[in-house]
């Protein structure tokens, strides 16, 4: 047998494959990861800076070419005229939904993954949301608490730069901060307001972001030009490629392979471990395959579930690593489509100047000293506080001189509260291969079955009520609350399908992300999640990916791996 | 120069940051020969006409530039032609016809034949249309995250959108009448009207 060539195989190279590409590197180790979307060069491919006047559709997008190409993709806000190559082609990537319980899956391939795109929210959880499931009785509980996964935080926090307001709240531990940026004049009015009229309880902050808000290892500050999903020239914003890729590469151990689908894994009965990864390469179309003695699964929730369910062997039918049946089950993503809006009147002579790519944030305030009567667990509401632009010229009747001036003004300050709630964990929903429904390469696609239940809908419900109270004891008018039917999928926070757990026999990966199954497999995207917390989960995957790297290499030096 | 190779160059024209002097030349000519605006893909001379004429209206030259100064009938036309839907499309074309027969109606002639006072009166009652539909639907149901509902199916509230989407994407709308950068360099919250570098609104 030939001597492997790399020590580790990480597949996916987004947020939580980024982390494992540096921390298996820096700590040894030779790592081949697998991309199956295309190289990102940063000075190339980023496109923050393209002005409107260049863009053919003056960023109205090419409405015709997505609908025919990307229909769901063009769904989400960050998918625009000159950056819509960041997200998948749905006539490459179909995947299968039941009528009455529509899906809406958000997707990047290429090096970066949706590191490239995402909100770059970044909060801790807490042990509200680690003993949720025990405290309820609901799914299984978590294998871990705060004080476990906090040196992790600290860690990864400090390289990723997350600037941020501390607060103190137990339901919304503090990190290490850069320094935070500034709230809005009408963010001010709507914090003060809430806080008069609701006490100490709900506390309107800035959202912490993972944007530098001063220069950081070697990544300078925000020029606050506002489009971070169209990549950032500056590195100002954490994602693979602008931060831990390059760590990687700086090792001399990294070796990435883009264009590389994994088609499945390879299972050896007799060693019970993984000992290869079948890739297709996407533009040759050759079936490769590679060989480590380390895995790290790491190709987002739906992806890796489906790799999985994709090597299924006779010793593991339902899917490799499915001893416990629980692999593609518990899928959850944050309800959203709650909220209010409303406008702050008083502040006409005030604008905002430079683009601030962050919301404030009001952390969980149900739940969480009280009890609710009619949901358990919670959820978080972003605030977006913008004035109106020329746009509102449309639907006046002015013009000439006097309309152009006043279209060149802002007008008025608009606040919306939108929440994002706790889904909880239920082996209901779920994912299946779809064999009828294969993708570009003739990969077997996901047959989603995800629909929010009555706790969900309950705290959507409340998401609209609370948040217009809270707007009308800030003084705004014209307050219009909220439903929307936001699917499943769209909060783009799609988790648990390959959950953790104490207990072989009911979770997919021990409390290492190491599966209970094959010791050399590991699984550290969202996957992993046992339930959703209501704060948006990146920070947390990348904490647990850390740790788990930290974990098997300690591992690999006890020969115990 | 070939006409063929002019046309070509005219329609990526927005895309050169300066035009050589003897194709601005040429160009004049072949504008005064065939008193048309080759690269149209939808409108008819006289509808681009109508429209450029509407557009200037809406949105003048003043100290900076105004519609026509930056091609904003041509930005019209190209999403009345590739973005719009065959329906709005249609809702759009009969619009302007709509345009010249109530001008007609009031004035007996086309709407760019009429003065500029009596182009306006135009626009009033186009606008007093808008309003009523406005208020007609205000009732309606919100659409997303609670935003208002608009009279979709009039021709003058696309009219403006599309206009002012074109103006204020321009170059000169962008840099000189909204006095914005796409680099700011700095974030206030909470500054006075008068600073020099605004956010980016729409």
């Amino acid at each position: 047998m030939a001597i492997p060539k790399y020590d580790a195989i990480v597949i996916g190279s987004g947020i939580t494959g980024g982390w494992a590409a540096k921390e298996l590197t820096e700590k040894g180790l030779r790592t081949l990861v697998l991309e199956a979307g295309r190289p990102i060069v940063p000075d190339k491919d980023y496109v923050e800076h393209v002005p409107a006047w260049d863009m053919p559709f003056r960023g109205m997008r090419d409405r015709k070419k997505l609908q025919k190409e990307q229909p769901i993709q063009s769904l989400c806000y960050a998918c625009e005229e000159v950056n819509s190559g960041f997200f998948v082609k749905d006539t490459e990537h179909p995947y299968t939904s039941d009528p009455d319980k529509p899906f809406r899956l958000i997707r990047g391939r290429q090096v970066g993954g949706r590191s490239i795109l995402w909100g770059r929210q970044s909060y801790r959880w807490s042990d509200l949301d680690f003993s949720a499931n025990l405290r309820d009785g609901i799914a299984v509980d978590w294998p871990i608490r705060y004080a476990d996964l906090a040196p992790w935080y600290d860690y990864v926090e400090q390289f990723a730069g997350i600037s941020g307001e501390a607060l103190g709240l137990s339901q919304l531990p503090d990190g290490k901060f850069l320094p935070p940026m500034p709230l809005t004049c009408a963010e001010k009015v709507v914090k003060e307001g809430v806080a008069k009229s609701f006490g100490p309880d709900r506390v309107l902050t800035i959202g912490r972001v993972a944007v530098l808000t001063q220069d950081h290892n070697g990544r300078a500050a925000c020029h606050y030009c506002g489009p971070c999903h169209r990549g950032c020239v500056t590195l100002s914003y954490f994602s693979s490629v602008n931060a831990t890729l390059p760590a990687a590469e700086k090792t001399g151990r990294l070796t990435m392979r883009p264009y590389s689908t994994v088609h499945s894994l390879i299972f050896n009965s007799q060693t019970r471990r993984i000992t290869g990864v079948r890739v297709i390469d996407t533009q040759s179309r050759a079936a490769l395959e590679f060989n480590a003695p380390l895995v790290f699964l790491c190709a987002s929730t739906l992806e890796s579930a489906r790799i999985l369910l994709n090597s299924a062997t006779p010793e593991f039918p339902g899917g490799l690593a499915n001893s416990s049946g629980e692999l593609g089950h518990n899928l959850m993503d944050h309800i959203k489509g709650g909220g209010a809006r409303g406008t702050i009147p008083g502040l006409e002579k005030m604008r905002t100047t430079g683009e601030r790519p962050n919301i404030a944030y009001m952390p969980r305030f149900r739940n969480v000293k009280d009890k609710h009567r009619d949901f358990i667990r919670g959820y978080g509401l972003q605030a977006y506080s913008f004035q109106d632009g020329w746009g509102r010229g449309a639907a006046e009747v002015g013009f000439g001189t006097d309309f152009k001036r006043r279209m060149s003004e802002p007008g008025p300050w608009n606040f919306i509260f939108e929440g994002y709630g706790e889904c909880l964990p239920s082996h209901q929903n779920f994912v299946e291969i779809d064999k009828n429904c294969l993708d570009a390469w003739g990969i077997p696609s996901l047959k989603i079955h995800c629909a929010f239940g009555e706790n969900e809908f309950a705290l959507r419900k409340d998401m609209s009520l609370a948040a217009a109270e809270m707007l009308s004891a800030s003084g705004a008018q014209s307050i219009q609350s909220f439903r929307d039917t936001d699917p499943p999928g769209f909060s783009i926070h799609e988790m648990g399908t390959a959950r953790m757990g104490r207990d072989p026999k009911t979770s997919v990966l021990n409390v290492w992300n190491q599966s209970h199954d094959i010791k050399n497999l590991f699984i550290t995207d969202g996957a992993c999640m046992v339930s959703s917390g209501c704060s948006n989960p990146s920070l947390t995957y990348m904490a647990l990916t850390a740790r788990a790297c930290d974990y098997a290499v300690n591992q690999i030096k006890r020969g115990e791996l | 120069m070939e006409r063929r190779e002019l046309l070509r160059l005219l329609a990526i024209g927005s895309a050169l940051p300066v035009l050589p002097s003897p194709l601005l030349a040429a160009c004049r000519k072949i504008h005064a020969s065939l008193a048309e605006t080759p690269a149209l893909k939808v409108f008819s001379p006289h509808q681009n006409a109508t429209v450029t004429a509407m557009a200037e209206l809406l949105i003048p030259r003043t100290d900076t530039p105004g519609a026509k100064d930056t091609k904003v009938n041509l930005f019209i036309d190209h999403i009345v032609a590739d973005w719009y839907p065959d329906e709005l499309r249609a809702l759009f074309l009969e619009g302007l016809t709509n345009v010249d027969s109530r001008t007609q109606s009031l004035f007996q002639r086309d709407f760019v034949d009429a003065s500029p006072s009596q182009q306006a009166e135009i626009l009033r009652s186009l606008g007093d249309e808008l309003a009523q539909a406005a208020d007609a639907v205000a009732g309606n149901p919100r659409g997303y995250r609670g935003s208002p509902p608009e009279p979709e199916d009039n021709f003058y509230l696309q009219f403006r959108r599309v206009a002012l989407t074109g103006y204020f994407s321009s170059e000169a709308g962008f840099s000189q009448q909204l006095r914005e950068e796409i680099v700011p360099g700095s974030f206030n919250g909470c500054a006075p009207v008068e600073s020099a570098t605004p956010s980016k609104g729409s």
